[in-house]
């Protein structure tokens, strides 16, 4: 294993699954340089922790949808680079983690495949990363239209899209996400004069703004589809708004982002059917309005 | 009074053996050793949880298990909760290097580390039938 990890785990004890973590965090402690922080020691003395979760990519393990080990990560302000969620895996796995606290055979078996699948992970990252420059954003998109009359409406459908009812798309892959307005936003505001990016650095959380745009017809705020650190802009449009009319999606993004809570965030995110139904509907009231 | 529920809370603790230490013998006297009469919560939850969490110390008289002299049950409790009724300080009765030595994974546990699990899960149990006694 090239790359090591501060590992997080949830560490609870109320649910096997909580169990499941602590012995997932040991055992990959015991093969390798990886460090555990202990959840509960973390929120008594930061400092403790603070640097060794800094310097060390992160990998954080949930033990069940409460998420306490993530919730912990993003109240810090860390950067999540690897998660696990030990309940998500045993469904996965067909794995019925049971009711006790103590680890049997098959949670045990649970713990051996999850630790081997992370070893793996993290050699594939490594060889990932070094060859990764842009492979982050696909290099083409498919999309599906919603025409009424002559107005076109297209939208990815693409695996790791999601959308925010603000009609503004987050493409995410990893720890990292792409963001952009949806083609009824830029419909909307017709020919887009200005965009005002938001500050390479903030700290922003679900819902925040990120950025301004304007036409003649109005000024629009982009509001944000998920919580991060703003790492990139896309410098193009502010030279080049009309990027944004041209296709929002490509070389019309807007932002980049390094995620702090996507698990949280996408509970208030749709998929593309999800959203493509509310697109539909934008559509036929806006057009009813006129 | 005999049964008189307990909140019996671990620190359950990554630092070092003692926090191994508590946990398990939390969950001996949760499952064996007086399964009726304990309440016990994650304490990872219990520091990140809600409003029904932190009535735990003032629904239950609350033991704490410290692994260590860093007594993070017992602070977590005070900041959220209320008084700790008392503590069970596994350093103190096992002696610091064995409370401060290194942690130890589910397959790792040793025959003496069972036995330490035994003396601290009996001491708790003591301090409950206490405040059952009471």
């Amino acid at each position: 294993m090239g790359k090591t990890y501060a590992v997080l785990p949830c560490n609870g004890l109320d649910k096997c699954a909580g169990c499941v973590t602590r012995e997932i965090a040991l055992q990959l402690s015991a093969k390798t340089d990886n460090e555990i922080i202990c959840p509960v020691f973390y929120r008594v003395a930061e400092a403790r922790y603070n640097r060794l979760a800094q310097e060390k990519p992160l990998l954080v393990i949930d033990g069940c949808a409460t998420r306490c080990a993530s919730k912990l990560a993003a109240e810090k302000r860390l950067k999540i680079t690897e998660r696990l969620n030990v309940s998500d895996y045993a469904k996965e796995e067909n794995v019925t983690l049971g009711a006790g606290l103590s680890l049997d055979a098959d949670a045990l078996g649970l713990v051996r495949r999850a630790v081997t699948k992370l070893l793996n992970d993290s050699e594939k990252d490594n060889a990932r990363q070094m060859s990764e420059v842009d492979d982050f954003f696909p290099s083409s998109l498919d999309y599906e239209i919603y025409k009424k009359d002559k107005f076109i409406f297209r939208l990815p459908t693409n695996e790791g899209f999601y959308f925010n009812e603000n009609d503004v798309w987050a493409y995410v892959s990893g720890n990292r996400a792409r963001v952009g307005v949806t083609d009824y936003v830029q419909k909307s505001l017709s020919d887009i004069m200005f965009f005002t990016p938001p500050a390479i650095g903030a700290e922003i959380v679900q819902f925040d703004e990120l950025g301004v745009m304007e036409s003649g017809k109005a000024i629009w705020e982009i509001i944000s589809p998920v919580s991060g650190v703003v790492t990139a802009i896309n410098e193009k449009l502010i030279n080049a708004p009309e990027m944004l009319n041209q296709n929002p999606y490509e070389q019309g993004w807007v932002a980049e982002i390094d995620l702090t809570d996507f698990d949280e965030d996408s509970d208030l995110l749709h998929v593309f059917d999800g959203y493509m139904s509310i697109l539909k509907r934008k559509v036929d009231e806006y057009r009813v309005k006129d | 009074m005999a049964d008189k529920k307990v909140g019996v809370l671990a620190c359950s603790g990554e630092e070092c053996l003692g926090g191994t230490i508590s946990r398990l013998a939390t969950r001996r006297v949760m499952e064996k050793l007086r399964p009726n009469r304990t309440v016990t919560l994650c304490l990872p939850l219990y520091i990140a949880g809600g409003e029904e969490e932190r009535n735990f110390a003032k629904e239950y008289p609350v033991i704490a298990v410290e692994g260590c002299s860093k007594h993070c049950s017992t602070c977590a409790t005070e900041k959220y909760s209320g008084k700790v009724h008392d503590i069970v300080d596994v350093a103190a009765i096992l002696g610091e290097d064995v409370a401060l030595a290194k942690t130890v994974s589910a397959r790792e546990l040793t025959e003496k580390h069972q036995d330490m699990v035994k003396i601290i899960s009996r001491e708790i149990c003591a301090k409950m039938d206490a405040i059952a006694g009471a």
